[in-house]
């Protein structure tokens, strides 16, 4: 299974382009949530991330709290006050909302160097810090989607393998495990 | 003694000065355990135990306040851990 590695400083990571298809598409699913539409897809709306990502869309500079659960979770209240909320909201959201998009478009563009040339590959020289953020905000939306709690695990190792929401399962531990493995690298110093 | 006399006037000044405020971080099944402690150190400079011990006050209580300051200072780290994916909210310290 990949795992990010580092080698005089520079981050790298390697994947199979199973992995970097999976990655892509996540990544550029969440960016079409936050609003970021402009770009061309590498997934089309038979994959089933796409369906679970897609069941709402969010308008781009929406001011009240976000329908959308996963938005909400990615761009929370402030406040538990809903109209001191809704003042922050107003104010900083789009801030936040750029900042989170800036991160998952600097992944997908350094994902797309392997996956448009239809390989796998290591992804090289990767911004340590920007990953961590992204791949954090991945396992929040699917995490959402999912509706995770701490029994998960024990679920999903129950599932059979004919359940469509095993594949799902899988890759959201499989984020959790790559970002742990980032973590150790960042937090080793 | 005279001069450590609380009057009420002083009270009421208190009011008016800008009572402090806290940023809470609230638990959830979903960030590692590993990462809330690494955000703590990098937005706060905390060191590896403090920041270790708030997330353990986070994972085992629920919440915890992180942070204690100006009303904009609050609002500049909730932001800051919300960018970072954490759940975060603030609000007025009732301790004080």
């Amino acid at each position: 299974m990949s795992e990010f590695t580092r080698s005089g400083g520079i981050y790298s990571l390697e994947l199979s382009i199973d992995e970097a298809h999976i990655l892509i598409n996540l990544v550029e699913q969440l960016l079409e949530l936050l609003g970021e539409g402009d770009f061309s897809h590498h997934y089309d709306e038979s994959d089933p991330f796409a369906q679970l990502m897609a069941q709402l869309k969010a308008a781009p500079d929406e001011i009240a709290p976000p329908e959308d659960p996963v938005l909400l979770r990615l761009l929370p209240n402030a406040y538990a006050d809903p109209e001191a909320a809704a003042d922050f909201r107003r104010y900083t959201e789009p801030t936040l909302r750029g900042r989170k998009k800036r991160t998952l478009t600097q992944v997908r563009e350094a994902l797309a160097v392997i996956v448009d040339e239809d390989r796998g590959g290591v992804v090289e020289d990767l911004e340590g810090e920007i990953w961590l953020m992204a791949i954090n905000d991945l396992r929040l939306a699917l995490s959402v989607r999912l509706e995770i709690n701490p029994e998960s695990f024990d679920l999903f190792e129950t599932l059979s393998d004919e359940d469509p929401q095993k594949p799902i399962y899988a890759v959201y531990f499989w984020l959790g495990w790559l970002q742990e493995s980032l973590l150790n690298l960042l937090a080793g110093g | 003694m005279a001069i450590d006399t609380v009057t009420e006037s002083d009270l009421d000044i208190s009011q008016l000065v800008d009572k402090p405020w806290v940023t809470i971080v609230w638990d959830d099944p979903v960030n590692l355990m590993s990462y809330v402690t690494y955000v703590f150190v990098k937005l706060f400079g905390f060191t590896q135990e403090h920041a270790h011990e708030l997330m353990m006050q986070v994972h085992n209580e629920g919440r915890t306040a992180v942070t204690t300051g100006s009303r904009e200072e609050m609002e500049r780290d909730v932001q800051r851990l919300h960018e970072h994916g954490l759940w975060a909210t603030l609000q007025r310290d009732d301790k004080i």
